[in-house]
């Protein structure tokens, strides 16, 4: 039961399985094979004769043929097998099979007899090898062996070549089944070559899950494809299975144990465990459990990633219990990147590489890197270094003597593989020396020195090339190169020449090879001064005669460093004529300057500098000045900083020309600096940072000739002009009612800061303290500008002005450079007498006029007015008395006679003004008004009261709107006299009182004469003024005008019609001629003010 | 041996009770340290695994009646024994995580001063068995010929518990001295 069991289950399972259709197509030919055998049976069995000879080989040298014995056929039966063509070929045999040689190709007949129980019946069959089959025998495992650290399996077994011929080719065909349910899971062919011999053949094969979790079984069968072999090939039978299966014999349960894969490869991984598997993981993840026999799981997992340094953990876990692996995921190792060889000494040989591509693998598992040298097969290995990640990696290896090729092949390999770089060197070409040691700098004379350095390395076959860089205070950085030959070890010198003597050198040296490979670095920095040498040159000299002509003052300039070539410590300087020398020696240093007394001018000087080393050649330079008679003094202006000086070429001088300049401000003998320019030349630039903007400079041009040197030019120049800084000084000399002279002074020199191109003069109407003044550039057209460009001229007349009129006089001078500050005055011109005898002379007539037209209508209407005025019986309606009380109740226009009071305080200011400031006002006029409104206002307090600047018209000022708002005046003489007609009349009164009042006035009129005339000569005394003491008596013939009795006033007439009646009289008396009157005598009263109130537009 | 008698085993007490409670300090770090490094799932959070054990190391887990019942020498010697085991794992431990775990100076700093608190905590137990007079066990291979050939997988586990068990000792050094100290007195 077992085996049917067993039948069973393997048909189920072939069926089952489409791997295997060449089996079951074999087992199918198998049994439509046994059905024609039967059938073929009966039908032999009906004609009593031999049938189906059927013969087939396992190694071709011998056939069986076999039959089917016919029907009662039994025991004893014997039969007779000939084959024709054969000879003496024919056996007896009682079995139906028989085994011949083999037959040669194409048909044979053969003959079977067969006799039982002595009947006798014979079959003839025709047999050819195309009819015989070929079914190898069986083969046979020799050995199936398992490795289960690489679950791999190896199977071994015997070809059996010897009984075939040379040259078969053989097919095997290999079953590998899995776990005891014999699940294929690898068919695999391999195909050999017989050699005529037995030969074991070996096939391995690893499995991708852990031979350890599940049972493995093999099997093996063989096809032989004999190419002269013309019959049907058929394959053997399977060989008996063997199979492979893990004994528990550590700890260990999960399988495999710290493999080593590629990143992104497949694994499997499984779990021997008598317990039941709960759950198996890979680092975080979860993974689903397959299960195996017995209680062993496995998992899969696919396209695995990079592991952590410590691997990756595979862990499963039963219920009470973890069991787990580590794999080890990563990369092999990248080809070594950069691979160089190079040396420092050609002692040792540098190879250094970047590893590339991490590997992911550390530890033992850490790529190893083996350097290898193919020409002398010698080779290093690397000692892993931890620390190093991705840096450079680097080998030593020592050089090899008479060797200079290396082929460097450098491998490096890790548990997943191996890879190689290589380089070939000529050790030669490839030196980087050592930044050369013990650097140092010696003296050979003032302008050499010697270097020398060490450098550690065998270089004895080559040539180095050294860098010395020479480096000089100010001075472009030299290099200089030299080849030196190698040394074995040792220090190199070389001399470094065409140096500035008393020079602070800084050098540095660097080596690389003749056949160039790679600077060392820098050595250490040496400073060195080199030694002192004699200067070069004499000094630059120049030579100047004290102002008495007695003594010559001998100047020299410091030299340069470069022709100096060491520390200057003294000048010699020596005057020689024919007759005499004259010496002054060891002059320290820091001097510059001699002097020497001298008889007379024709000397020969020579300057010679000392330092410690020896004396410069001589400097020299004649005493003589030959004498120039025309000589012009011309003007230069320079251009940034420098001036450009040309002249002609003149032929007699014949040695150079010497440009000496100083302060145009300094005394003779006066030098700042000079310049010598060769002969042939005919113009420099001049240029000094002792130069300053706005500064004179005297430049003087001197040409050379044999016997002394000749002044050729003299020029006044300045680097830049500026504008004056201070404005000319200037005086009114003259005033007259149109005119002014006004006189000024030079600017000094210092002050005027470049060449002065001439004046501006401004003049316009106003007074001091009107905001008006400000702005003479605006461009007002009532200002008037005078350019005076001729800068000899240095006065002024200022025509066509307007007498008695308040002028602002502006005055400023201007260079190239721009202009300069201004200074201003007012002054007042004289008053046109012409025009005051008319203004005083109409009104005087118009006055007459109407006295006498008056004169004749009372006299004419005497009557009436009689009646009117004075009857001898009043007429009550008529007094105004009455109608004063009416008014009053009516209405206001009483009251308007009192509106004149809000001025009053005005006049009262007015009054005590004119009697305490008299002196102001006289300052004030001969004071220049330079300062602008800034200075005016502080000077305000001062000024306050000085309301008026024209003092001698003072008394003008008063009918004046802006002064009188004349109620002030007349409402004191209203208060005084208690008048209340007065402040109605006032502007009359005034306008008449200018003419008639003549004896008060007269003094005023000569006034503006006398005040003009002393405020010339600073006229300080005002108590002595004429023009002052009528104003007070104006002011008292103003108080007492109204009550005179000699006053002729027209309205002082009104008064005395008007007296005996109330204030409200006025307003009846003279209505219309008073509205007309005061604008007639207003026309008179401005005519007069047209002089003086027009400037105040 | 007879020695000891004049030492007072107040001092020696102290001082390994401090360093023992210093090292209290430490365990849990070097636990912590080492499990990071191990990856998944060691250096899951909250990872645990008590069923882990090692042969050659013996447990610190005593039912309390028993540790309390244990007498000076008794008390004294195991732990000596568990601290020479300790060491001895310790530097195991070291060697394979320099292995694992080339790379991380880290751990490997924090195993090896672990190691040499531990010695130094054998030497202080040593001055206290010899002030209290008791006869000092002798220092013996505890790890033997077991230790080799040990996969990956065993060595993280191995680690484990030897840093587990460190601390767990730690803390049983500590409950230990604290016992003796009050009973000897400065």
């Amino acid at each position: 039961t077992m085996d049917v069991y067993f039948g069973w289950r393997h048909l189920s399972q072939v069926v089952g399985n489409k791997r295997m259709r060449m089996t079951s197509s074999f087992q199918w030919l198998l049994s439509t094979f046994i059905l024609l055998y039967l059938m073929n049976e009966v039908n032999s069995q009906k004609k009593g004769a031999l049938r189906d000879l059927k013969c087939v080989t396992n190694n071709l040298q011998e056939w069986d043929c076999s039959w089917k014995a016919p029907l009662g056929a039994g025991r004893g039966t014997v039969y007779e097998v000939c084959i024709e063509d054969r000879p003496r070929s024919c056996y007896r045999l009682e079995k139906t099979n028989i085994k011949i040689a083999a037959l040669s190709p194409g048909d044979h007949e053969i003959r079977i007899n067969s006799l039982h129980d002595l009947q006798s019946s014979m079959s003839k069959f025709i047999l050819n090898e195309r009819n015989v089959s070929l079914v190898p025998d069986t083969p046979k495992i020799l050995n199936l062996s398992a490795d289960f650290s690489t679950s791999t399996l190896h199977l071994t077994w015997n070809d059996k070549g010897s009984l075939f011929p040379y040259h078969s080719n053989v097919i095997w065909e290999i079953k590998i089944l899995r776990k005891e349910s014999m699940e294929l899971v690898k068919l695999a062919t391999y195909n050999t070559t017989l050699s005529g011999k037995d030969a074991v053949r070996h096939w391995s094969w690893t499995s991708d899950m852990p031979l350890e979790c599940a049972t493995h079984h093999v099997g093996i069968r063989r096809y032989i494809d004999c190419p002269h072999f013309s019959g049907r090939k058929e394959w053997s039978d399977w060989s008996p299975m063997k199979n492979i299966s893990w004994t528990p014999d550590s700890q260990t349960k999960v399988f495999p144990q710290d493999k080593v894969i590629l990143v992104g490869s497949d694994i499997t991984f499984c779990c021997v465990s008598q317990e039941k598997v709960l759950l198996a993981q890979i680092g975080h993840k979860n993974c689903p459990l397959i299960q195996l026999d017995g209680g062993n799981v496995a998992i899969e997992i696919h396209n695995i990633s990079v592991s952590a340094n410590s691997g990756t953990n595979v862990v499963f876990t039963t219920e009470d219990n973890m069991f787990g692996t580590v794999v080890f995921a990563g990369y092999p190792p990248d080809s070594p990147q950069k691979l160089n060889c190079e040396t420092h000494d050609l002692k040792e040989i540098i190879c250094s590489w970047n590893p590339g591509r991490p590997t992911a693998l550390v530890g033992p598992r850490n790529t190893s890197y083996t350097l290898f040298e193919s020409f002398s097969g010698k080779y290093v290995k690397f000692k892993r270094v931890e620390a190093l990640t991705n840096e450079s990696y680097q080998l030593l290896f020592q050089m090899l003597p008479n060797q200079e090729m290396y082929n460097f092949t450098l491998n490096a390999r890790n548990p997943l593989g191996r890879s190689a770089s290589t380089i070939l060197v000529n050790i030669t070409e490839r030196v980087s020396p050592h930044a050369p040691t013990s650097f140092k700098v010696k003296d050979i004379n003032s302008t050499a020195v010697t270097l020398s350095w060490h450098l550690p390395g065998n270089f004895a076959k080559i040539y180095l090339l050294c860098e010395i860089e020479i480096n000089k205070a100010n001075s472009i950085q030299e290099s200089r190169n030299v080849t030196v030959k190698g040394v074995e070890n040792s220090s190199y010198l070389v001399a470094v020449d065409k140096l500035n003597p008393y020079t602070v050198y800084t050098f540095r040296i660097r080596c690389s090879t003749e056949t160039f490979w790679k600077w060392s670095k820098w050595s250490n920095e040496r400073k060195h001064l080199t030694t002192e040498a004699i200067p070069s040159k004499g000094p630059d000299t120049w030579r100047e005669w004290s102002s008495d002509g007695k003594n010559l003052i001998i100047y020299w300039k410091p030299l340069p460093i470069n022709e100096a070539n060491g520390k200057i410590l003294s000048y010699n300087v020596s005057c020689s004529s024919n007759e005499e020398t004259q010496s002054l020696s060891e002059i320290p240093d820091p001097q510059h300057k001699a002097e020497i007394q001298l008889d007379k001018n024709d000397y020969i000087i020579s300057v010679v500098a000392k330092n410690s080393v020896g004396s410069s050649p001589p400097s020299k330079i004649a005493s003589m000045e030959i004498p120039n008679d025309d000589l012009k003094v011309e003007q230069a202006v320079g251009i940034g900083k420098k001036i450009l000086l040309t002249w002609h070429h003149n032929p007699n001088m014949t040695c150079d020309y010497v440009i000496k300049w100083c302060n145009s401000s300094r005394s003779d003998p006066c030098l700042m600096d000079w310049k010598k320019v060769p002969s042939n030349t005919t113009e420099t630039i001049i240029e000094s940072d002792q130069f300053r903007p706005g500064i004179r400079y005297n430049f003087f041009l001197y040409g050379c000739r044999n016997q002394g040197y000749q002044l050729l030019r003299s020029i006044t120049g300045y680097i830049e002009e500026l504008a004056p800084i201070v404005a000319p000084n200037f005086t009114v000399e003259d005033t007259s009612a149109d005119s002014i002279l006004v006189k000024w002074e030079d600017i000094p020199v210092e002050e005027l800061r470049g060449f002065l191109r001439g004046y501006l003069f401004y003049f316009e109407k106003g007074e001091r303290d009107t905001s008006k003044m400000r702005g003479l550039e605006s461009g007002r057209s009532d200002i008037k500008v005078k350019n005076i460009t001729d800068i000899s001229q240095k006065t002024l007349r200022i025509a066509d002005l307007q007498g008695k009129t308040s002028y602002h006089l502006v005055l400023r001078a201007y260079t190239d450079g721009g202009m300069g500050p201004e200074k201003s005055m007012f002054v007042v011109t004289k008053e046109n007498s012409v025009g005051l005898i008319i203004a005083i002379l109409i009104p005087v007539g118009v006055a007459v006029l109407v006295g006498i037209v008056t004169s004749i209508l009372c006299y004419r209407k005497r009557e009436w007015i009689k009646e009117t005025f004075y009857p001898d019986i009043p007429n009550p309606e008529n007094c105004k008395a009455l109608q004063f009380q009416k008014s009053v109740c009516e209405g206001s226009s009483a009251l308007k006679t009192l509106e004149m009071n809000p001025c009053t305080p005005n006049n009262v200011e007015v009054l005590e003004t004119r009697s305490t400031v008299p002196k102001i006002e006289d300052t004030e006029i001969m004071s220049p008004v330079a300062e602008r409104p800034e200075g005016h206002s502080e000077a305000e307090p001062g000024n306050h009261v000085a309301v008026s600047y024209c003092p001698p018209i003072i008394e003008e000022e008063l009918p004046d709107p802006a002064v009188d708002e004349a109620g002030g005046t007349a409402q004191v003489i209203y208060i005084d006299v208690q008048s209340m007609y007065q402040p109605q009349a006032k502007p009359e009164e005034e306008q008449d009182s200018d003419p008639v009042a003549g004896a008060g006035y007269k003094p005023q009129m000569r006034l503006p004469i006398n005040s003009a005339a002393e405020a010339t000569a600073v006229g300080d005394d005002v108590d002595k003024t004429a023009g002052y003491r009528p104003q007070a008596n104006v002011n008292t013939w103003h108080l007492v005008s109204p009550d005179s009795p000699r006053s002729t006033d027209s309205n002082s007439e009104i008064v005395s019609f008007g007296s005996p009646c109330s204030i409200n009289s006025r307003q009846f008396l003279i209505p219309p001629k008073d509205e007309d009157s005061p604008k007639s005598n207003g026309g008179g009263w401005s005519f007069t003010n047209f002089f003086q109130n027009k400037p105040n537009d | 041996l007879s020695s000891a008698a004049p030492i007072s085993p107040a001092e020696p007490i102290s001082q390994a009770y401090s360093l023992a409670l210093y090292m209290q300090k430490n365990t849990s770090t070097l636990l912590q340290t080492y499990l990071q490094h191990q990856g998944s799932p060691f250096s899951d959070p909250g990872f645990s695994a008590p069923e882990l054990q090692l042969s050659s190391l013996p447990p610190a887990a005593v039912p309390f009646k028993t540790w309390h019942a244990l007498d000076d020498g008794e008390r004294l010697s195991r732990a000596q024994g568990a601290f020479l085991a300790l060491t001895q794992h310790l530097q195991l431990v070291g060697d394979d995580q320099s292995d694992l775990n080339p790379g991380s100076p880290i751990l490997l700093a924090q195993l090896g001063a672990a190691r040499l608190r531990a010695q130094g905590l054998l030497g202080n137990m040593a001055a206290i068995m010899t002030a209290l007079g008791l006869p000092i066990p002798p220092e013996e291979d505890t790890l033997g010929l077991v230790a080799f050939g040990a996969s990956a997988f065993e060595r993280k586990c191995r680690g484990y518990v030897v840093t587990r068990e460190y601390g767990h000792w730690t803390d049983r050094a500590v409950r230990d001295l604290a016992l003796l100290k009050a009973k000897y007195p400065a």
